[in-house]
């Protein structure tokens, strides 16, 4: 028995021996299973991709473009004279539709921090394919490329929410914790000078048969709309004149083909994410009872549409029962799985393109050339050419084609009524919680607590 | 196998000391007689009982006084018998007693009774970690309970046996649906980060890691992820000892800032094998319940909130006053949802005993308890311990191996009904249509019942074993190695099928989900000590060296899965048509230390006690793995001074100090790296990568520097006993995750704020013995602390991004408010102190006021009263404290309101104090509610005064004396004191349940 706790205590001391020896490494630990060290990323072209991919899915399930309840087209539509929501306990969108939204709300907080979030993720990727060695320097445009116009794209839609915010331009987070803001004028110049370079370093032709990954055209489909909403017609006029010349690769579809995936007149949209998804859109806004379980159009917009309009046909479904008549957008019709993916969320098609040229015309001048533009839109829509004569009749015939064109797509009605001043006399009467001042969300409280140099809060929050 | 062979020689040993005994019997009357015969002294024989007041004392030794030969022990019935002379007097001293001193004079039965000697409570050895020491000889601050006191609560959780019983610790039940968590602070919040305030687990010498467990995407029953901590069975606990200051943490180095607690296991003690049986069966139900408005009330202010909004005509949505929903309906939604009873059965078994040299225990239980929802719904604990002692002949080796495991089940509502049972308009129609399905009344509303159907599954399987070895080299010297090892697995389950939605909208199980969650973590440590010690002609010095060697690796696996063919297949991954991996990791936590004590203690009375550690952690970037901790403490035992030693009223007196620093880790792994994580989503065929977070390679500890003074007094035999002390704690170096604005990319960094958090406070206890009678005993402990938390610097705080969170001098649990002034007669809004005076409530100009959440003290009162074979225990927690009211949203929308809203403004002139209804068409009703919630109007007292706990027992009388039998009736917050009007005071998440009060009935048998 003694000679047993001998042993047993010499072993303990040699292991305790053997283990403190090896102690100088013991704290090593090697990386995580699913991270990767950020040098390591840039040095590979596919790990680099699946950065830069990442951050389109980012955009499509969170934040301003997300086609979920969330993202503008649901909230922007309820904000404006588009939807209606039921006012069921948990409905965030009753918020919007009543025109009450608070410095606190969540889905405000969600437009803010996801879009800086992306916008991050854009700035890492330019800061890290710029130090990398390995990545040749036809990878590095294609991915600088498409990391700047992700920076555009996310700024643009911050700006028109918030009015001014902060342009970020970096990974800095000791700067940008105390960055200020940027008016919206300012605003616009850099997005235009970031797009123009991005254009330039962007292919022509897509990576990807479905038109899933932006190319140069996108960037300047972006820039058209940025130079109309600063109300430089001529520039707009040019640079939609660029994207539509593209005729091999865009053309106007008929309306039934308009939201397909390889519908040929989308310029730039979002896959879903798994194999036989179809788009958040059709979940959201797809009910078949009534009453409807969330948001439903309105009927000022439903009874708008001229008649023989193909868009109410085909774009608007109607659900009733006895005497309730509800109606729900149907752009996008698969709500649930497909074999194949049938649908992808657009957030540009051609079709917009002629609409910002028709508008640049007019302000130009170029009435009958403007009426051009209009008229190729509203002749798809199986409609005669407008009747509209003067510059302020083809102006408001605009603003009527745009709502009937683009309706719970990505807030356009919005940003429409919000450029042309229009928001108080519209909505002002249709709506009773309508204020002036709600031409701007409140940014979100944290932030303002965050960051001092935020201040001041929007008017009217 | 090895427990039957120690079982034998349990009994084995157990006959021997029988037999043992009735030899000695034989041999004093053999003496005896030899003595009569010898000195010619006339003698003669005594006899009697010795007994505690209640019950027999066996194994009492009675001698008489000055004759060394004769003594006797006393039996199981406590009688003895001896010779002596008339005149003699009897010496009957027991541990744990006072030594009696008995005249015989000229008796030949002599009963004595004992009087329970509360000073032998300085000789308990307590448990610090890696050594003991005698509670008299502690330099450090050590708070205790037993198993007497777990004993007496019909509680699951190891935090709960604690609640209002230890000076310095508070505790708070975080949701009353069971296997949810507790929320614990020792000595306050030293960390600004919320999460980085727990205090280091050690069951037996292996720490336990308390980080949640489960994943946010399943366990949403609780407002926090599941706490591993449930997997300790309190029935298996013999003591819990709190680490509070320097002298006692500094040992744990960079893990003792937020304090230590050790769990010691119940191990087997040497005597008869002893069964014992425990089981109970009881119920709970929710303490309050919120005063909300009735169906007329409701009405009323509904229709006055479309007056008030010009609104001509009730819209087709609102159904509540449209006339869709039966007017005249009325239910009372908390009673309905909440008003269930849970069903408590409680049973656990354990078997002890053992030789000299070797002792066993083993044990187990099952517990269960339904909640107060409607449905079935289950908790389910079950758990086994063994535990083996073992010594050599010549008592230098040591063995001792302790190991339990838990398996818990739990099974709820995914979706805590909290939250609508407060908010559903009263008329809100019938949850059940006639034919019993479901009620949908044609899609006007969501039936929150049909959010049963979405369950939360949880299966938690854990192992913590740890075997000590020690040899004694030398008398001097010893050496010891505590190994220790913990596996848990967690797999949880959360399904939402389609039947939570209305029938009609035709949802299949195609929109079915499911979330899986499975975490696995497992943990080795080994810790080899040597411990020298040696006794001087007046002093001792004992001098202990140790190392650590740490290692934890996390699994986590999280999935989902959606597109099932059927609901009845929904929890099979492998039925679903597309799945998707939300997370998968490993990490890896690795630690080491070394460390040591040097104890010195003069003439038993001058005690220093000086500890250090180095700590490393792979949770620091290269530079800045290690760190050294260390503490000094001295006590000064002033009653053993010559000028006390004959002191009458003074029977303890000691002063004592410490000093240290200690440190804090609880970052998370990897945070210094910069990386990209695998994200799930998947983009034109490539999963993504997304960057991890912000780096910041620099980040070093926390350090948190304690100090503390305390005396001790114990008078009149230590049947007052006080302890006075006072602490200070300051932590510097904040790790913090920064947060940080969102046009960052992320909310939060970790860095090291230069910020100086400073906790002090007093806290003292009292433990008074108010009778100790023959038949009636009462002794009392109350603990009172008052604590006081400050934000003491904090460079730059007005351009940082704390601006608006914290204020110097104040504590650091505030929250700036707006400062209400009540409800503008003229239009009914509520009004706010314009601090700036610029006609506009603005942020943060206006949003000043100060408002603390932190208790300003908090204690307990305990008494125990024994009468006979009677026993009752009962504990009140008091808290002085403020809290936030209910918010429930702007008056008059679609929501239920507090029946006091009813008194709200109407027309110009009125005085009220609620403001005008609105139906969210009124901004600046909605702006007003919203500004509401954020001031000084939505904070309210939330003291309270709890019976936390009561238990009276029952010993039954029962002819054979080594069995015994109680009968237990136990309750636990069955009365709450409180002006708070919002329900429990005792809450800190919204929306969840608050804790139940309980009521259990039980008996305990031993034989």
């Amino acid at each position: 028995m003694k000679a047993f706790y001998r042993i047993t205590l010499y072993a303990l001391f040699l292991t305790t021996t053997v283990i403190i020896s090896s102690c100088e490494s013991f704290l090593e630990v090697d990386l995580p299973k699913s991270q990767l060290a950020s040098s390591a990323v840039f040095e590979d072209y596919n790990t680099a991709e699946a950065a830069l991919l990442n951050i389109y899915s980012n955009i499509r399930d969170k934040g301003i473009l997300t086609g979920t309840g969330q993202g503008i087209s649901n909230t922007l539509g309820n904000y404006t004279d588009e939807l209606v929501s039921s006012e069921t306990p948990n409905n965030f969108s009753v918020n919007f539709y009543k025109n009450s939204l608070l410095p606190s709300n969540t889905t405000v907080n969600g437009f803010w921090n996801a879009s800086y979030n992306q916008i991050y993720a854009a700035n890492a990727i330019i800061e890290g394919t710029e130090k990398s060695q390995n990545l040749t320097l036809e990878q590095k445009k294609q991915l600088q490329g498409e990391a700047l116009f992700i920076r555009s794209l996310l700024h643009f839609y911050l700006a028109q929410l918030f009015g001014d915010i902060p342009y970020i331009t970096d990974t800095d987070y000791k700067k940008n914790s105390s960055v200020s803001k940027t008016s919206v004028a300012v605003l616009y110049e850099k997005i235009s000078s970031d797009l123009k370079n991005a254009s330039e370093l962007l292919p022509l032709q897509y990576l990807d048969q479905n038109r899933v990954r932006p190319n140069s055209i996108t960037a300047k489909a972006l820039l058209s709309r940025i130079y109309l909403y600063a109300k430089l017609y001529e520039s707009a006029s040019n640079m939609a004149s660029s994207v539509l010349n593209q005729q091999e690769i865009y053309t106007l579809e008929t309306t039934d083909k308009v939201f397909l995936v390889t519908s040929r007149e989308t310029i730039w949209q979002l896959q879903a994410g798994v194999a036989g998804r179809n788009t958040a859109e059709a979940t959201y806004f797809t009910f078949t009872t009534v009453p409807p379980p969330q948001v439903s159009l309105t009927g000022s917009l439903v009874n708008s549409f001229e008649p023989g309009d193909l868009r109410r046909s085909g774009w608007i479904k109607t659900v009733s029962k006895n005497t309730a008549v509800f109606y729900h957008p149907f752009k996008y019709k698969e709500n649930n799985a497909t074999t194949v993916s049938k649908e992808y969320s657009i957030i540009f098609r051609t079709a917009e393109q002629y609409l910002i040229r028709a508008e640049a015309r007019v302000y130009q001048g170029d009435l009958i050339g403007a009426k051009e533009d209009l008229n190729k839109v509203r002749n798809r829509a199986g409609l005669n050419d407008t009747s509209a004569v003067t510059q302020q009749e083809i102006i408001t015939a605009l603003i009527i084609e745009r709502r009937h064109e683009l309706f719970t797509e990505q807030g356009h009605r919005f940003f429409d009524l919000k450029r042309t001043g229009m928001l108080d006399s519209v909505l002002g009467d249709s709506k009773s919680g309508w204020n002036s001042t709600d031409n701007l969300m409140p940014i979100p409280q944290s932030e303002l607590t965050l960051n001092k140099n935020l201040m001041p809060q929007n008017p009217g929050y | 196998m090895n427990n039957y062979s120690f079982y034998k020689d349990g009994k084995a040993l157990y006959c021997l000391i029988f037999m043992g005994m009735l030899l000695s019997f034989s041999s004093v009357c053999a003496k005896n007689f030899y003595r009569n015969n010898f000195f010619f002294i006339q003698q003669h024989q005594i006899q009697g009982t010795i007994s505690d007041g209640s019950n027999p004392l066996p194994g009492v030794t009675i001698t008489v006084k000055n004759k060394t030969n004769s003594t006797a022990i006393s039996d199981y019935n406590g009688q003895y018998s001896l010779s002596a002379s008339p005149q003699d007097t009897l010496i009957v001293s027991f541990i744990g007693f006072k030594t009696a001193l008995i005249l015989v004079k000229g008796r030949t039965k002599v009963d004595v009774q004992l009087i329970y000697d509360t000073t032998t409570l300085q000789e308990v050895r307590v448990n610090a970690g890696y050594y003991s020491v005698k509670e008299s000889e502690r330099t450090g601050s050590i708070a205790r309970i037993t198993s007497k006191d777990i004993e007496t609560q019909p509680v699951t959780n190891v935090l709960a046996t604690m609640q209002g019983r230890m000076a310095g610790v508070s505790i708070t039940q975080t949701t009353g649906v069971p296997g949810g968590g507790f929320d614990i602070k020792i000595r306050g919040q030293n960390s600004l980060r919320s999460e980085g305030n727990t205090p280091l687990y050690i069951i037996d010498g292996v720490p336990f890691s308390s980080e949640s467990i489960g994943s946010a995407q399943t366990s949403t029953s609780f407002p926090t992820r599941t706490s591993p901590l449930n997997g300790i069975n309190p029935d298996t606990i013999e003591s819990i000892e709190i680490l509070k200051d320097a002298d006692a943490t500094s040992i744990y180095g960079s893990r003792g800032a937020n304090g230590v607690v050790l769990i010691t296991t119940k191990k087997g003690k040497q005597g008869r094998t002893k069964f014992s049986i425990n089981t109970s069966t009881g119920a709970g139900r929710v303490t309050h319940f919120l005063k909300l408005m009735n169906t007329e009330q409701y009405l009323k202010m509904r229709k006055q909130a479309f007056i008030n909004d010009g609104l001509a005509e009730y819209s087709p949505l609102d159904y509540d006053v449209n006339g869709t929903w039966d007017q005249n309906r009325y239910t009372n939604w908390q009673k309905e949802f909440l008003g269930g009873t849970a069903q408590i059965t409680d049973l656990n078994a354990t078997i002890s005993g053992g030789s000299e040299n070797t002792q066993f225990l083993a044990g187990g239980s099952y517990h269960t308890q339904s909640t107060v929802f409607p449905g079935d719904f289950l908790y389910s604990k079950g758990s086994g311990q063994i535990s083996i002692n073992h010594q050599s002949n010549d008592s230098k080796f040591k063995f001792s191996f302790s190991t339990g495991y838990n398996i818990q089940s739990n099974n709820q509502p995914s979706f805590d009904l909290t939250y609508d049972a407060r908010s559903l308009p009263p008329n809100a129609p019938a949850l059940f249509n006639p034919g019993g399905e479901l009620n949908w009344e044609n899609g006007t509303w969501i039936n929150p019942l049909a959010n049963l159907n979405t369950e939360f599954k949880s299966k938690t399987n854990d192992l913590t074993a740890n075997t000590i070895i020690s040899y004694e080299i030398s008398s001097a010297l010893s050496f010891k190695t505590n190994l220790g090892y913990t596996s848990l697995f967690n797999d949880e389950t959360r399904v939402v099928p389609s039947t939570i939605y209305n029938p009609s909208l035709n949802v299949t199980s195609a929109s079915s989900i499911l979330f899986v969650n499975n975490t696995g973590r497992s943990s080795w440590i080994v810790e080899p000590q040597i411990n020298w010690k040696k006794d001087f002609e007046s002093s001792s010095l004992d001098i202990l060296v140790g190392s650590t060697f740490q290692s934890q690796r996390n699994n986590r696996n999280v999935q989902s899965g959606t597109g099932f063919n059927s609901n009845s297949l929904m929890y099979n991954m492998a039925a679903a048509r597309v799945i998707r991996v939300l997370s998968n990791d490993e990490t890896l936590y690795k630690y080491q230390a070394f460390f040591g004590r040097i104890n010195y203690n003069l003439y038993q009375r001058y005690i220093l006690n000086l500890t250090a550690r180095r700590d490393g952690s792979s949770r620091f970037g290269p530079r800045n793995q290690y760190a050294n901790f260390g503490a000094g403490g001295f006590a000064w035992l002033f009653s053993k001074e010559s000028f006390f030693k004959n002191s009458k009223w003074l029977s303890f007196g000691k002063i004592r100090t410490s000093y240290g620093t200690t440190g804090s880790d609880q970052i998370g792994d990897y945070q210094f790296l910069d990386t990209y994580t695998t994200s799930s989503a998947i983009y034109n065929g490539i999963t993504g990568l997304a960057p991890s977070r912000l780096y910041n390679a620099d980040f070093r500890w926390e350090i948190n520097k304690k100090f503390e003074v305390a005396a001790e007094l114990g008078f009149h035999q230590d049947r007052i006993f006080t302890t006075i002390a006072w602490y200070q704690n300051r932590s510097s170096n904040q790790l913090v995750g920064l947060p940080l604005p969102g046009t960052t990319g992320f909310n939060s960094i970790q860095a090291n704020l230069n910020a100086v958090v400073e906790n002090s406070g007093l806290e003292l206890t009292l433990r008074t013995a108010n009778f100790a009678l023959k038949n009636f005993s009462w002794t009392t402990n109350i603990n009172l602390t008052f604590a006081k938390n400050k934000l003491v610097s904090f460079p730059d705080l007005e351009t940082s991004p704390y601006s608006e969170k914290y204020r110097i001098g104040s504590p650091i649990n505030i929250e700036l408010q707006y400062n209400f002034k009540g409800v503008n007669q003229q239009n009914g809004i509520y009004e706010f102190e314009d601090k700036n005076g610029d006609g506009l409530i603005t942020f943060p100009e206006d949003k000043q006021t100060v408002a603390d959440f932190s208790p300003k003290y908090y204690g307990g009162i305990q008494n125990q009263l024994i009468y006979k074979r009677l026993s009752l225990d009962f504990l009140f927690q008091f808290v002085k404290q403020k809290n936030k009211t209910y918010p429930m949203g702007p008056a008059g929308m679609m929501s239920n309101q507090q029946q006091r809203i009813v008194n709200s403004w109407n027309q110009p002139g009125n005085s009220t104090p609620y403001q005008i209804y609105t139906t969210g068409y009124n901004d600046d009703a909605l702006t007003g509610n919203y500004l509401l919630d954020e001031s000084t109007a939505s904070i309210t007292d939330a003291s309270f005064i709890r019976l936390k706990n009561i238990s009276l027992s029952y010993n039954v009388p029962l002819k054979h004396n080594e069995t015994q039998l109680k009968i237990m009736i136990q309750g636990q917050n069955l009365l709450t004191f409180t002006k708070y009007p919002d329900g429990d005071p005792e809450f800190l998440s919204y929306g969840f349940l608050p804790p139940l009060k309980v009521i259990t009935a039980g008996i305990q048998l031993i034989f």
